[in-house]
C-alpha cells in the first residue's frame, strides 16, 4: 500500500467505529498488512471494542501467537466485561514485543514467519500446534532474558514504558505464561466457553488434572495457570472456593502460598469493585442495577468468607467486613429507603411508560435483595418493606378486581399492575395466590 | 408428563404451534391436540438430552411454577380452545394488552392490535378494488369519497352491485366471498398493499435473520458458530417454502376474476395457503427479535442467543420438506454438544427473573 491511503485509513479516526460491517472488515485486514507502525497500533486500540464485538478473521501473526497463552489476563476491551485479577497492560505488550523480537533474532523470527504463513495456507492445524510449541519456548527464554535486564535497568530506555512494579510482575506473568503454554491451551479447551458462569466437577477434574502435570514440571507456574483459570471464570472467587480443595500435588507450605497468592489478589479485586461502586452515584432507573451489583459483590464476599474459612486464614477478614459494610449501606439507603412509595405510586396513578418501568425495576431490585439481605444483616428490614408494600399493593388490586361496583367502573389493567408489582416482588407463586382469591371472592356464589 | 426422545413430527398439527409463554423453561414450547382432542404442551430439552416432554395442558402449574401472565395465558387457551399460530397469538395478545407482561409488551400488543385493525380496512379495501378493477370499474372515486364516509359506502354498493351484476354473482355472495377472503388473507395482505402485512414483514424479518446469522457463524470462531450455521440453514429451507405460498397467493389474487368465478376450489387453496403460511411462520417472530437484540453485545452473549434459538427453532415437519431437520438438528446436537452444556440456565426449570425480564422485553419487540 502506498503511504497516501495509509495515511488517509488512519485518519479515518473515530469513524472507524461506524463505518458498515463489511467495510470495517477490510479496513482491518488493509491496517494489518501496514504492520506495526505506532499509527497503526493507536488505531487498532481504538477500534478495539469493536473488533473484540464483530471479530473479524485477523491474519495469524507471530505476535498474536504469541499473546495467545495469556490474553485472558488483559485489561476489559468493552464495557461491562470483568476485569482480570492481575491484569496485563495491552500497553506492555505493545512496548515488549519489539525487545522480544530483538532477543529472538531476526532469522529466527523470520523462520517462525515462514513456517506460520506455511501451515496457515495449508491449513495444517498439526503444523500449526508444532511452531505455536516451539515459539513459545523460545519465546518464553526471550521474555526471561528481557525480564532479568530490566530488573538491572539496562532496558529500560529500550522498553520505552515507566517498569511499576506492576508492569514487572506482568513481564514475569507472561514469561511464566509462554513457558507453560500447552497447559494453558489445554486449561482454555477445559473452561470453554468464557467466561464460565460455574464451575461444573468436570470442569474442576480437568483443573486438577491439568494443574498436577504442571506442578510435577514447574511449581511456580501453578500461580499463572490459576489466575488465567480465574480470569476465564464469570466471578473468579468461584475459584477460590474450589481451590482449597484441589490437590495438585504440592506441599503443603506451597499449597497455602499458592491459596494465599490468589486470595490476596481476589480480595483486592472485590475491594476495587467495591470503589467503583461508591463512586457512580446511580439515580433511581438504575435500582435493578445497584442490587445486581450488590449480589454480585455478596458472591464474591461469601465464596472468598467461605474459602478463607476452610483454610482457617482470617488476614482479610478486616478488609472484607468494610466491603460488607458498604454493600449494606448502598442496599439500605438506594433500595430500600422509599420503595413503598415509588412502587405504589406508579400503580394509584398514570405515570406513562418510563415510570413503569422504573418502578418494575425497583420491585425487582427488592426481590433480588432477598437473597443477599441475610448476609447483609438487613433480612428485617427487607422484610418490613415488602410486607407493608405487598399489602398495600394487595388493596390496590382488590379495589379494582375485587368485584365490587367501584371495581366494575375501575380499568381493570390497574388491577393487574398491582398484581405485577407483587409478582416482581414476592414471586409468581404468592402473585397468583393473591389474584386467585382475589377472583374467587368476586365470582358470583 | 411423558417423554419423547425422537420426536420427528410429520406434520405442523403434531408439530404445535409456539406460545409465547414467559416463564423461561416454557418460552416458545408448543401447544397441540391429543388423540382425545385434549391441548398437551410440548417441552424441548429438560435436561441435556435431545427430545421433548409432553405435559397435559391443565397439568402445566403442578409441573412448573408459571408467571402469573402464563397462567391467565393458559387458562385462556384452555377456555378458547383453539391451538393454531392464530388463535394462540389472539390469546397472546388479549394478555399482554394486560400488562401481566410488561409495560412494553404492553405497547407492543396494543399497536399490534391497532395495526391488525388497519390492516382488516385496507385489505377490505384493497380486495373491493381488485374486484372492481377485475371488472373493468375504477375505485378511485370512492377513494376521493373517502372509503368510511356516507358517500364512499354508496358508491362501494353501487360499483359491487355492478360488478356482481358482470360476474353473475349476486351482490350479497360477492360479499361475501370479499368479506371471506380478506379475513383468511388480513395477516398477509395484497403484494400491492402500501403498507405490508404482518406475515409480510415477518417473512422480511426472517430474510435479514437468515444473512445476519450465516454471516456471523461463517466470520466466527465460536464454538457455537456450527449451531448458528444449522439455524440459517433451517431459515433457508422455510423461507422457501414461503416464498412458494406467498408466490401461490399473489398469483391467486393476481388472477382476481378467475379466483371469484372459480370460487369453490380457489377458496380452498387460498385459505389452505393461508393456514400453511402462518404455520411455517409460527415461532420465528420471537427469534428474529431474539437475535436482533442479540446484535451489539458481547460474544458470550451471542452464543447464548444461538443457543437458545437452536433449542427453540421452528423445525419443518418430516412431511414439509425433503430434508429431514430434525435428523439434522440431532447432529448438530451431538457434535457441539460440549458447547451446548454450559448454557443450561434456560431449561434449569428455576424461574429466573432475570430471563423472565429478557423475554417480556422480546415480547415487546416481538408483538
Amino acid at each position: 500500500m502506498s503511504t497516501a491511503p495509509a495515511e488517509s485509513l488512519l485518519g479515518l479516526g473515530d469513524k472507524l467505529l461506524e463505518i458498515d460491517e463489511g467495510k470495517f472488515r477490510q479496513v482491518v485486514g488493509l491496517l494489518e498488512h501496514m504492520g506495526d507502525h505506532p499509527d497503526v497500533l493507536r488505531t487498532f486500540s481504538m477500534i478495539r471494542p469493536r473488533l473484540a464485538e464483530l471479530r473479524p478473521k485477523r491474519r495469524p501473526t507471530l505476535k498474536r501467537l504469541f499473546c495467545e497463552p495469556f490474553e485472558d489476563l488483559f485489561d476489559p476491551v468493552l464495557p461491562g466485561e470483568k476485569t482480570p485479577v492481575n491484569t496485563i497492560e495491552r500497553a506492555v505488550i505493545n512496548h515488549l514485543w519489539p525487545l522480544v523480537e530483538g532477543q529472538l533474532g531476526s532469522e529466527a523470527l523470520a523462520a517462525f514467519a515462514a513456517q506460520q504463513r506455511e501451515a496457515t495456507d495449508a491449513g495444517n492445524a498439526a503444523a500449526a500446534a508444532e511452531l505455536a510449541e516451539a515459539f513459545w519456548a523460545a519465546a518464553a527464554e526471550a521474555v526471561r532474558t528481557v525480564a532479568l535486564l530490566l530488573e538491572t535497568g539496562r532496558l529500560t530506555e529500550a522498553m520505552d514504558l515507566r517498569i511499576s512494579p506492576e508492569r514487572m510482575r506482568a513481564v514475569q506473568d507472561i514469561a511464566t505464561a509462554l513457558a507453560i503454554a500447552p497447559a494453558l491451551a489445554d486449561l482454555k479447551r477445559a473452561l470453554a466457553p468464557k467466561p464460565l458462569a460455574k464451575l461444573h466437577q468436570d470442569h474442576l477434574d480437568e483443573v486438577q488434572a491439568i494443574g498436577r502435570r504442571l506442578a510435577k514440571a514447574d511449581g511456580h507456574a501453578l500461580k499463572v495457570f490459576v489466575l488465567v483459570a480465574a480470569a476465564r471464570l464469570a466471578d473468579p472467587s468461584l475459584l477460590l472456593g474450589a481451590l482449597w480443595h484441589m490437590d495438585f500435588g504440592q506441599k503443603p507450605a506451597d499449597r497455602a502460598a499458592l491459596f494465599a497468592e490468589l486470595s490476596g489478589s481476589v480480595v483486592s479485586h472485590i475491594e476495587e469493585r467495591a470503589r467503583a461502586m461508591g463512586e457512580g452515584k446511580p439515580g433511581a432507573a438504575d435500582r435493578l442495577a445497584v442490587a445486581d451489583l450488590a449480589a454480585g459483590l455478596v458472591a464474591s464476599l461469601d465464596a472468598t468468607r467461605k474459602a478463607m474459612e476452610v483454610s482457617r486464614r482470617s488476614e482479610f477478614d478486616q478488609r472484607l467486613k468494610q466491603v460488607r459494610g458498604a454493600v449494606h449501606e448502598m442496599v439500605r439507603t438506594q433500595l430500600l429507603a422509599g420503595a413503598e412509595t415509588d412502587i405504589l405510586g406508579t400503580v394509584e396513578t398514570a405515570v406513562g411508560k418510563d415510570g413503569v418501568k422504573q418502578a418494575e425495576n425497583h420491585a425487582r431490585a427488592l426481590r433480588k435483595c432477598a437473597t443477599i439481605a441475610d448476609s447483609l444483616g438487613l433480612r428485617t428490614e427487607l422484610r418490613q418493606v415488602t410486607d407493608k408494600t405487598v399489602s398495600a399493593l394487595t388493596g390496590a388490586a382488590q379495589q379494582v378486581l375485587g368485584g365490587s361496583q367501584q371495581a366494575a367502573a375501575a380499568d381493570p389493567r390497574a388491577g393487574y399492575a398491582a398484581i405485577r408489582m407483587i409478582e416482581l416482588i414476592s414471586g409468581p407463586v404468592e402473585a397468583n395466590r393473591i389474584l386467585g382469591e382475589i377472583l374467587d371472592r368476586a365470582r358470583p356464589l | 408428563m411423558r417423554s419423547l426422545t425422537n420426536f420427528t413430527p410429520a406434520t405442523f398439527e403434531e408439530r404445535g404451534a409456539a406460545v409465547a409463554f414467559t416463564t423461561p423453561v416454557l418460552a416458545q414450547t408448543r401447544v397441540r391436540k391429543d388423540e382425545r382432542d385434549q391441548l398437551e404442551v410440548l417441552i424441548p430439552n429438560l435436561s441435556e438430552g435431545r427430545g421433548v416432554y409432553v405435559v397435559a395442558w391443565k397439568g402445566l402449574p403442578l409441573a412448573f411454577p408459571m408467571t402469573v401472565h402464563d397462567r391467565m395465558l393458559q387458562d385462556l387457551i384452555a377456555k378458547n380452545g383453539g391451538c393454531s399460530p392464530d388463535d394462540l397469538r389472539k390469546a397472546a395478545m388479549e394478555v399482554a394488552r394486560l400488562g401481566l407482561a410488561g409495560p412494553e409488551a404492553q405497547e407492543a400488543a396494543e399497536a399490534a392490535h391497532k395495526d391488525d385493525e388497519e390492516q382488516r380496512l385496507l385489505i377490505n379495501f384493497q380486495l373491493i378494488g381488485e374486484v372492481l378493477k377485475a371488472v373493468g370499474l375504477e375505485s378511485t372515486d370512492i377513494l376521493r369519497a373517502g372509503l368510511a364516509s356516507e358517500q364512499g359506502q354508496r358508491l362501494t354498493r353501487t360499483y359491487m352491485i355492478k360488478a356482481g351484476q358482470h360476474l353473475g354473482i349476486e351482490p350479497t355472495e360477492l360479499y361475501l366471498r370479499v368479506a371471506e377472503l380478506a379475513s383468511a388473507m388480513e395477516p398477509i395482505g395484497l403484494v400491492s398493499s402500501p403498507k405490508p402485512a404482518r406475515l409480510r414483514r415477518l417473512m422480511g424479518e426472517l430474510v435479514r435473520f437468515r444473512d445476519s446469522i450465516a454471516d456471523w457463524a461463517t466470520d466466527n470462531v465460536s464454538e457455537a458458530a456450527p449451531i448458528g450455521g444449522f439455524c440459517a440453514e433451517v431459515a433457508e429451507h422455510t423461507l422457501n417454502h414461503v416464498r412458494t405460498v406467498i408466490g401461490r397467493l399473489d398469483g391467486a389474487v393476481a388472477s382476481f376474476e378467475v379466483l371469484l368465478r372459480q370460487w369453490d376450489t380457489q377458496r380452498k387453496v387460498v385459505r389452505q395457503a393461508c393456514t400453511r403460511l402462518s404455520w411455517l411462520l409460527d415461532g420465528w417472530e420471537f427469534i428474529t427479535a431474539l437475535w436482533a437484540e442479540s446484535q451489539g453485545k458481547s460474544r458470550h452473549e451471542l452464543d447464548i442467543a444461538v443457543h437458545e434459538i437452536f433449542r427453540i427453532i421452528p423445525l419443518l415437519p418430516r412431511n414439509e420438506d425433503k430434508v429431514d431437520l430434525s435428523l439434522e438438528a440431532g447432529k448438530v446436537f451431538t457434535l457441539n454438544r460440549r458447547a451446548v452444556r454450559a448454557y443450561v440456565d434456560w431449561r434449569t426449570g428455576q424461574l429466573d427473573a432475570d430471563l423472565v425480564m429478557r423475554i417480556e422485553a422480546l415480547k415487546g419487540r416481538a408483538a
